[in-house]
Parts: C-alpha cells; structure tokens; sequence
C-alpha cells in the first residue's frame, strides 16, 4: 500500500477512536473494551511489523507482552519505581529478551524462527510458575495480585474512571502506530522488503540481514513491553493464564482480520476482533470454538484480510475506469 | 539406586519410541510439501479420544478392534482436513504462513470442542497388556513392552512402506522434487493429502499408546506438538533417520531431568538442547537445508 494512503487511514481511524468516549464514556464496560482494544490493536501492529513486513514467523509476540507486563509489576513494586518510568524499564527488559531470542534466530528460516519463538512462548510458563519465577516476585501459579495503578504527575488513573486511561492509552497507541509507519515509510522498510523477497539478493546489495532483523526483535519487543506495562497497571493483575493458547489465537484472528502485511489493518482487526470476543463471551466454552473456526474460514475466504478486500475492490473498479 | 536408574532409563526408551513415531510423522509432512501444521497436538488429543470413545461402546473391548477401526478414521479425517484446508492455500505466495494460522485455528477449534464434548476432566485408557515382568526388584510392565513394540514398529513399517511401495516412493520423489515428480506424472495433489494423512494416523497412534500411561486432556497435545517439533528441529526437518535419534535422546534426557530434577525443568532443558544445536548446527544433526 502507498505510504500516502497508510498515513490518510490512520489519522482517519484514531480520529474515529478519539471520539467514541463522547458516545460511551459513561459506560465504563465498552470504555474497558476499548481500552483493551488499544492494547492489542499496538501487540498486531507489532506482530504485523516483524511478520508481515519483515517476513519473520515470530511466534513470540505474547511471551514478549507477558514479559513487559510481570517486569513492569515487579520493577514497580520491588523499587518503588513510578509506573510511568516502569513501563519503559519493562519495554527495555523485553527487547533485551526481543534480542537474545532474535540472535539465534538470525541463522535460521521459515518454520525454525516459528518453534524457537514458539518454544519461548510455551517455556515462559513453567518458568513464571516455578522456583525461578518465585525468586523473582511472579508469585508463582497465583500471579501478582495487586499492582499500583498508572500515575502520572500525582494523577492516578483509577480503573472506576476509565476515560483518562483511554486517552492516555490512545496516545501511547498513536504513538507507537506512528513509530511503526515511519520505520514502514524509510529505508528501514524497504531493507525489510528486499530481504523478506530474495534474502541473498539484498545482502549482496549491502543491506545488513543482521542488522535490520535484530532492529527489528529489538523494536516490536520493545513496544509490546512497553504495553503489556501499561496493560498490567490497567487490570492490576497478573496470572500465567494470559499464556493460554485462547489469547494467541486472538491475537492471530486479529491478523487475520486486518490482513498479515497491510499495516492499518492489524488496528481494524484489533477493533473488531475484541469487540466480537466480548460479545461472544456470553456463550462460555463455544467462544474459543467460534473463534477457531472463523481463523479457518477467514484465512480460507478472506486471506487478505479486510483491508486487503477494500483493496480489491478499489483496484477493480480503476481498472473499469480506464477501459 | 541402580533399579531406579534403570527404570528411568526403560521409561525414557519408551517414551522416546512414541516421540520418535510421532516425530517422524511431523518431518514427514515438511520434509514432502514444507507444509507446518499446528494442529499435530489435537491430532494426537484425537487419537486418544477416538480410542476412549470406542472402548465407551460395549462391543469394543480389545485394541486390535480399536487400531483397525482407529487408523482409517485418522486416514480420513488427515486427508480431508489437507483437501479442505491446506490443499486451497498453496497457490498462494504466503501460504505457509497462512497455513500455520489456519492449522492454529484448527487447533483451537478442536480443542475447545474436545473440552465441550468430553469435558475437561482427564480421560484414560485400559492398559494394553495386563501383568508384569519382575525379576527380583526390577519390575517391567508388559504394557510398555507393547508400546515400544508397537511405535518401533509402526516406524519400521512406514519405512517399508516408503522404499517398497509406489505411493511410497512417489512420497520420496516429491519430497526430493515437487516439479519433477509431477512432469514424470506423480500426482502432487494426492501425495500431499496423502502424507498428510499418513502423520495423523502417525500422531493419532502416539497418542493412543501414550494416552495408557498418561491421560488425555483436551489441551494436552500442546505439550507433544513443542516436543515432536523440538525433536524435529533437533534431528533436521525432513530427515526421518535424524528425528528417530533425536526422539530416543530427548526421550533419555527428559526422563533423567525429570528424575533427578523435577518436571518442571524438562521444557527448559529440551529449549536449552534445541538452541544449543540450532546454533551450532541450524540444520540439525542430520538434516539438509531447504
């Protein structure tokens, strides 16, 4: 998609989000949805950036939020560091694992990047659980309970008013989707492109593989951290079970929905995807079962996703145009 | 002290056959059509459900009636589920990624009704064989012995299978050449579905025989897929005489870490083996790139 038109879409959609607490702002429920919506539209933007552009299978984007948000609990409330500054302490301990799990990935292809990150995924939660995790102040299988909530300034935002979180959040989340448009819009980018087509080519260019693809664990680690700090001092608190295959394929169907590789999308996704989740969640133990479906016939149906379908059905009515 | 060593060793060698089975069955899908499939856990989840169910009904109670009823079942259900679901995303330019989404939806898919159908209470099987073998302190059930029976020889079999017989060979042939195989007439399509069938029966198996000792539990398969595909990973994709002896080493190594350190270090040593191999040899110990 042209750079042009990525930048019209966002400011179109965050202007769109910007005033939805004006219709329910009242509501603190669909203000908790649209919160968690921010959150995750920032995670697929990031999984949409490392696998969709960069054409890495990272399967560790959870591990990664996870991770941000139980070091930004226990950075906070071991050295009473202010949750503000927390965040970003967590989103630096989250790329620092972005690179270590990056590094060995470097020499690997295709499905092999998938198990390594996968594996990172699936070995988080022994680790949180058990004797190392304990030491560490994860509180084992019961989780962190109490976490001091967001405070800015001597202001507390308080999960009873969720309007000022939303607007904070808001902004966190333009600012990381800006971060992400400009690494698109540079030579960042196209680096990702030339080697996501013909790896050897590019580095016979002089693009650095090493380079960019450590930039770019270090990157969207750093960002999904960051908001899994900001996640964990919204719910205030923390249990393994967000490690559940269910969140995953969430996060999947958001991808599938937005489209892998058409940037905006991961936020529609993110939107949509959420919403229809909470209204699902009446149904109890059929959710994850509709879920699962929908990825299996939406990647059948609409393997662009939904920004891929406007997509072509704009080209096709040009084409129409000049014959 | 010995006796106990001994055990755990026995115990690693058996579950080390039924990885290797089941592993096998994983590199077999990649190494043919690089195809990954996500849902090779519930696979196995299915395998021990379908034998649970069919000792639920009473004129079933021996396991060579629930092998010959088993197998074309997981037959069927691997070579519709390629026709359906994978077979469509292969014109695409993106499709393996798009495969591994679509067999994680699958996954989820399966889990969850496997939860809402048997509910999430552990299920078991009867045991294959009845009685033991003891000598002195040593203490072998005959169970085991069966099962080790039969994965090896589920194993050997397939290995006929693919040297002797024509569908067999055409296996290796698309394996080694997707393009090729097709000019000299092999029908690609077929053999796709076709190997993808062959590692659900592969898997179905494993979790048949696993399921005697241990339990089946609707989201337990996501423990077999990370260590089918560590496995994999560790003896090289695509190459079935490498993942054989990784399965026996990870077999071996889980059971003594589990033994002289607790369960909960297992993953973590089976990660720390994986990265320590990729880095060194990121093709595996026996596998080829590409």
């Amino acid at each position: 998609m042209e750079h042009k038109r990525i930048a019209i879409l966002l400011a179109c959609i965050w202007t769109i989000v910007a005033i939805l607490p004006l219709f329910f702002g009242s509501t603190n429920f669909i203000m908790h949805i649209l919160i968690m919506c921010l959150i995750w539209s920032v995670v697929a933007s990031c999984w949409d950036l490392i696998m969709g552009f960069a054409g890495i299978f990272s399967f560790g984007q959870v591990a990664f939020f996870v991770i941000g948000a139980y070091s930004s609990a226990i950075v906070s409330a071991r050295f009473g560091i202010p949750p503000v500054f927390a965040v970003f302490i967590a989103g630096g301990i989250a790329a620092v694992f972005g690179v270590l799990v990056g590094l060995p990935c470097l020499k690997l292809k295709g499905a092999y990047i998938a198990l390594v990150t996968f594996a990172v995924h699936m070995i988080l939660e022994p680790v949180l659980k058990g004797d190392i995790g304990r030491a560490l102040g994860t509180g084992g299988s019961r989780g962190i309970l109490t976490i001091a909530p967001m405070n800015i300034f001597g202001y507390t935002f308080s999960s009873s008013n969720p309007v000022p979180y939303f607007y904070l959040i808001l902004l966190v989340a333009i600012i990381c989707s800006a971060i992400i448009f400009l690494v698109i819009k540079s030579h960042w980018g196209t680096a990702f492109l030339a080697l996501k087509d013909s790896e050897e080519f590019a580095t016979c260019l002089g693009v650095s593989a090493f380079k960019y693809k450590l930039m770019v664990f270090a990157l969207t680690s750093f960002l999904t951290g960051m908001i899994g700090g900001f996640y964990a001092h919204y719910v205030s608190m923390l249990s393994t079970r967000m490690l559940g295959i269910d969140l995953f394929v969430t996060l999947m169907v958001i991808l599938v929905i937005g489209g892998v590789g058409k940037f905006p999308g991961a936020i529609v996704g993110a939107f949509i995807t959420i919403a229809l989740n909470e209204m699902l969640s009446p149904i109890g133990a059929y959710r994850p079962i509709i879920l699962g479906a929908m990825v299996v016939v939406l990647v059948l149906v609409l393997p662009d996703g939904i920004v891929g379908l406007v997509e072509k059905i704009f080209s096709k009515k040009k084409h129409r145009f000049t014959h | 002290m010995l006796i106990e060593i001994i055990d755990v060793l026995i115990s690693g060698l058996i579950n080390g056959s039924v990885y290797a089975l089941m592993a096998v069955g994983l590199t077999l899908i990649y190494g043919v059509s690089k195809a990954f499939n996500f849902a090779y856990g519930s696979f196995y989840s299915m395998g021990g459900y379908i034998a649970f169910l069919l000792f639920g009904t009473a004129l079933i109670n021996h396991y060579l009636l629930v092998f010959c009823l088993a197998i074309p079942l997981l037959l069927l259900f691997g070579f519709f589920i390629e026709k359906l679901l994978v077979a469509p995303l292969r014109k695409r330019d993106d499709w393996e990624i798009k495969v591994m989404m679509i067999t994680l939806g699958l996954a989820l898919f399966l889990d969850n009704s496997f939860q809402v159908v048997f509910g999430s209470r552990m299920k078991s099987l009867p045991p294959l064989l009845e009685g033991t073998f003891e000598a002195g302190e040593f203490i072998l059930p005959y169970q085991d012995v069966a099962i080790f029976i039969l994965s090896i020889g589920g194993i050997l079999l397939f290995r006929w299978f693919l040297n002797n017989t024509r569908t067999g060979m055409s296996v290796r042939a698309v394996a080694q050449n997707p393009a090729g195989a097709q000019i000299v007439g092999i029908p690609k399509e077929f053999v796709f579905a076709a190997t993808f069938a062959i590692s659900t029966v592969m898997v179905g198996m494993g979790g048949i025989l696993l399921a005697q000792k241990y339990f089946i539990t609707p989201t337990g398969g996501w423990d077999i897929l990370v260590k089918a595909w560590v496995i994999t990973a560790f003896g090289g994709m695509g190459s079935i005489k490498g993942s054989l002896y990784a399965a026996f080493i990870v077999g071996l190594l889980e059971a003594f870490v589990g033994w002289y350190f607790g369960m909960t270090w297992t993953l973590i040593a089976l990660f720390a083996v994986l990265l320590t191999t990729l880095a060194v040899r990121p093709q595996g110990l026996m596998g080829k790139w590409g």
